[in-house]
């Protein structure tokens, strides 16, 4: 019996984000199928790829980021080189020098910080926080008022603090906000819900579903991903119909895998290139459960995915 | 005169002295002078938010001015005051901006703080909309004396609203030394009445920017006022005209008015209050606002943290024993009318714990008053549950039980570090107020350890405590118009809902219908959600077109249809975390429950843990179900398949929890005397011809029933 394709495309589709302003500007979301699903509906935007830096440098210890950025001295100088690693489409800041244990710094000092690394680039930017919620609700609003007018997206808000993300970044400046939950459908679609009562638009979110390192309970991942894309999709549920950014590297460049050394571990070969791989693989499993962006760090990941991404476009 | 009088006559007032102050600019300026309040990218905003006009030059503003007069309209009709009042508004933005016209900043040197920049507008704004300033309040007018209006503008201080000053209240604070300024929250706009024109101006800037609407929607602009600027007005005696025509534009926003001038004033229930006495006025004012405090810090002198829930408390480290087996101790939660409850008063009545003897024992009861315009007796159980968990995070407290049979140990410890009876109540006030934010409004705690008192409160306690117990036995699945989801277990059971109903209970057997209930009211967006049961399909197995509705969108498609009566059609799925598991047993054409602590062997041949991997993760199992203790008993269990009768098998610790409410199911339903004793258990047979045998020696009623299958 011949083969017959039964197009499986949904009259629901993921909200279209755009973040950035210019020529460089992206749009995540916007699709009506599944993941990579092209044969049943062409798919518009692309899955997008962040390169993520610190507001404290890049991320040096590991020889091959090291080897990217040197040369680079300033934060600004290199926002820039981040910017065009090839592969980028945008650039993820992560505020770790903000956080009240690791600096410290004043919002003020942050605010003007951002601000010169937003002059130096022209790829649309993603704000990570410091990961303390209430730094980071002080954090957003300073920087989304520097930021005015450029379209950020701010990762993220919070069950504990998403009144605040959502009243000063998205209300206040018009920037775009990330709903950030831990790995649960339900979680989600309630920090969705709360948002949008607030009055920021469904289009103006993302969300940043969680993650884990692949091997690290990434079931849940896959299945929560999994879960979120078919009510979105073939339920048509518009709580759940905002595109997915998932933060990859800070979860892959903090496991055993990725960091015990070759001496200790003589069968597991060099560090540096497990560390990758697991960058890699999380990022095409996230990708392929449902991530319309993720955030990377190293060059090699960001290569690689990036052919990934378009082989598979 | 009447009320709608003095506020067409205060807007005429408005907008003479507006065209007189125009019509001085423009002679001195002329009409092609620029016109443009400083540090703002929305115009004179109130005009641009109500009537669409973007004013940049005088001679615009004189064409405004001319709008507004129309919208001044004088019919006897709610609409014509509001509108009137709106345009009294606009009129005094106009007034203002023309000392704008002649210099960009006209109060320096004053002070008075006059117009507020956009930058301004968004620092109040972010907290206002996330409501960590609760809301704000204009002051206008002295107060009786310099005294009572220090006292009001600290009060509001102490709350956390924001405090804007217009007209003689100003040198009063001046006076009683209040520092002012945006950063201490208490602003002195001007000296006359159009400076509410500026505080009108942020408000309409807030729904622009924080909104989003649309400049010229008139309506929407008032609408967001009242859902989301939670302000409001007190204006002190003599009110003039004009003031009063300021309040029809404000109670047109959705902001009420509250005053003390009795003369001439025509209350407007939740709109204009009249309230005589000043020391009142922040009480009235946030309750007619509908704003409430967040409570955040617990005033006692030990910690408070989940830290200390599982504290033990040995009888050589107690100073007191609060004991309900042996004294008139118990805890009642009572909601009352307004006037009855006042807010975070805590009384003691009779001595306190120092004057009981040392390691002796004490008799205590905690009764909290709550008032809420949500509130509903049904959530008193609730909230009066809770008080477990909320007494035992504190350090040097242990405490147990509930109602009459309470048991409270303090030591020696808490003691010494200062902890008083009253603090009981500090407690409790403090997480029932931020706990049940939703639903209470104000909440009074009065402490008895009165031994002559406490024996009459302690029955009247138990009648409250029955009349619920027949409230909650009088309900029944058919006599409730809704049911309720339960989603709580979705994060490790992603495809399972629970329907809670009032004779069938959450499976982990703590959501009964009312918690359900209470979890939905106070957190509407929450895991419990209303459940319609409008479209019954099969009354035997308890289908409904609505709970199955609920089902397949609660399971996200995983689950199509269940039913809530049955074991073989269509049964209730299970998370894992349920109580007990009831099984078909084929030999008896009955069934067999065991329950979670049982460690044995059932007569099904499978263990309890065997079981529940048949039975939890949300899969439909036909012949096995997952289910509360409390269950049993209900005259739903199993319904469809003939009721209670068809339990042939409880492990004897079950069997006895259940014992008396089971044993009174079956006489109701069937007659049967001391049914539960027919039942075998694990010391009679742990296999089917051991169970068949006791079965028939006992004449159980299940041998006469139709086969299962």
């Amino acid at each position: 019996m011949p083969f017959k394709q039964v197009p499986q495309k949904f009259n629901a589709k993921i909200n279209a984000l755009t973040i950035g302003v210019g020529e460089k500007e992206i749009t995540l979301g916007g699709e009506n199928v599944f993941p990579f699903y092209t044969f049943d509906a062409p798919i518009e935007n692309s899955p997008k790829i962040g390169v993520e830096i610190s507001d404290l440098g890049a991320y040096t210890d590991v020889p091959g980021i090291a080897a990217y950025y040197a040369g680079s001295d300033t934060l600004p100088e290199i926002a820039k080189r981040a910017s065009e690693m090839p592969g980028a489409d945008f650039l993820a800041i992560s505020l770790d020098g903000a956080h009240p244990d690791n600096g410290n710094r004043s919002v003020e000092d942050t605010a003007a910080l951002v601000k010169s690394i937003s002059d130096a680039v022209d790829i649309p930017l993603v704000i990570e926080g410091s990961r303390n919620i209430e730094k980071d609700a002080k954090l957003f609003e300073k920087i989304a008022e520097a930021l005015q007018g450029k379209n950020v997206l701010f990762l993220s808000a919070r069950e504990e603090n998403y009144k605040s993300v959502s009243a000063a970044a998205a209300m206040a400046y018009g920037q775009k906000i990330g709903a950030e939950s831990a790995v649960d459908i339900n979680l989600a679609k309630q920090l969705n819900v709360l948002i949008s009562q607030m009055g920021v638009k469904t289009e103006s979110v993302a969300m940043n579903l969680g993650s884990a390192a692949a091997g690290y309970g990434f079931e849940y991942v896959a299945t929560t991903f999994d879960r979120v894309k078919s009510a979105a999709l073939a339920q048509n549920d518009n709580m759940l119909q905002m595109p997915i950014i998932t933060p990859v590297s800070s979860e892959v460049w903090t496991v055993k895998e990725s960091i015990v050394s070759e001496e200790d571990f003589p069968d597991w070969g060099p560090a540096e290139a497990r560390g990758v791989s697991m960058e890699i693989s999380t990022a095409a499993a996230c990708l392929a459960a449902g991530s319309n962006a993720v955030i990377l760090r190293h060059p090699e990941s960001v290569a690689t995915v990036s052919k990934l991404i378009a082989d598979l476009m | 005169m009447g009320l709608f009088d003095r506020v067409f006559r205060g807007s005429a007032e408005m907008y003479a002295k507006a065209e007189a102050e125009l019509t001085a600019a423009i002679s001195e300026l002329g009409e092609s002078a620029p016109m443009k309040m400083p540090d703002t990218a929305y115009f004179l905003s109130c005009i641009y938010a109500f009537l669409g006009k973007k004013v940049t030059t005088l001679g615009e503003l004189r064409d405004a001015l001319a709008e507004i007069q129309s919208k001044m309209t004088t019919n006897q009709r709610l609409k014509d005051v509001f509108t009137s009042g709106i345009g009294t508004a606009m009129a005094a933005e106009v007034i203002e901006a023309t000392k704008y016209a002649r210099t960009p900043t006209p109060y320096d040197g004053t002070d008075y703080h006059g117009h507020f920049s956009d930058a301004e507008v968004r620092e109040l704004g972010v907290p206002l909309v996330t409501r960590d300033i609760p809301g704000f309040v204009v002051i206008i007018d002295p107060a009786p004396t310099d005294e009572e209006a220090v006292a009001l503008i600290k009060g509001y201080q102490a709350r956390g609203i924001f405090v804007f000053l217009i007209g003689g209240v100003i040198d009063q604070a001046l006076r009683g030394g209040i520092s002012m300024g945006f950063p201490v929250r208490v602003v002195p706009v001007g000296p006359d009445i159009w400076a509410v024109g500026h505080i009108i101006s942020l408000v309409e800037r807030a729904a622009m920017i924080f909104g989003a609407v649309t400049p010229g929607d008139w309506e929407a602009f008032t609408e967001y006022s009242f859902h989301r600027i939670f302000a409001f007005v007190n204006a002190f005696s003599p009110v003039s005209d004009i003031t009063v025509a300021c309040g029809g534009g404000a109670i047109a926003m959705g902001f009420p008015v509250i005053t003390n001038d009795k003369d001439d004033m025509w209350a407007v229930p939740k709109s204009l209050i009249i309230q005589p006495d000043t020391t009142d006025f922040i009480e009235t004012s946030l309750e007619a606002r509908d704003i409430k405090i967040k409570v955040t810090n617990i005033d006692i002198p030990v910690a408070f943290s989940t830290a200390f829930e599982g504290e033990i408390i040995r009888k050589k480290d107690m100073r007191v024993d609060i004991n309900g087996a042996r004294q008139d101790c118990f805890e009642l939660v009572r909601s009352r009318a307004t006037q009855d409850v006042e807010d975070h008063k805590i009384i003691l009545d009779g001595p306190d714990i120092d004057k009981f003897p040392e390691g002796g024992a004490m008799n205590l009861a905690v009764i909290v008053d709550v008032y809420g315009k949500n509130m509903q007796s049904d959530f008193e159980p609730v909230f009066e549950r809770k008080f477990h968990s909320f007494l035992n995070c504190v350090e040097g407290i242990m405490h147990t039980g509930q109602r009459d049979i309470i048991r409270i140990r303090v030591s020696n410890a808490a003691f010494e570090a200062g902890f008083r009876a009253k603090h009981f109540g500090e407690v409790l006030y403090s997480k029932i107020k931020s706990e049940y934010e939703a639903v209470v409004d104000k909440c009074q705690v009065t402490i008895v350890t009165d031994a002559a008192k406490l024996k009459e409160l302690r029955a009247e306690a138990n009648i409250a405590y029955d009349k619920r117990d027949m409230r909650l036995q009088s309900m029944t699945d058919e006599t409730v118009e809704v049911f309720y989801n339960c989603i709580l277990c979705q994060s490790f059971s992603p495809s399972h809902v629970c329907i809670v109903t009032p004779e069938r209970l959450g499976l982990c057997g703590a959501v009964s219908w009312l918690d359900a209930k209470a979890t939905n009211e106070l957190d509407p967006n929450g895991p419990c959600q209303v459940v319609t049961k409008k479209r019954p399909i099969d009354e035997r197995t308890g289908a409904f077109e609505d709970v199955n509705e609920a089902v397949q969108k609660y399971s996200h498609g995983a689950l199509e249809q269940v039913t809530l009566y049955s074991i073989l059609e269509d049964p209730m799925t299970s998370c894992g975390c349920f109580e007990c598991i009831c099984g078909i047993e084929p030999a008896s054409n009955g069934v067999s429950i065991v329950n979670r602590e049982h460690t044995g062997i059932t007569p099904l041949g499978m263990t309890f843990s065997e079981m529940a991997s048949m039975t939890g993760g949300g899969v439909q199992t036909p012949g096995f179900m997952g289910h509360g203790k409390h269950f049993i008993a209900s005259k739903k269990f199993l319904k469809a398949e003939g009721g209670i009768a068809r339990i042939v098998w409880m492990p004897k610790a079950l069997k006895d929890t259940v014992r008396d409410r089971l044993n009174k199911t079956a006489k109701e339903l069937y007659g049967i005397d001391d049914f539960v004793d027919m039942i075998a258990d694990e010391e009679v047979a742990e296999d089917a011809e051991a169970l068949l045998e006791f079965l028939a020696e006992k004449g159980h009623p299940v041998l006469a029933m139709e086969p299962l299958f």
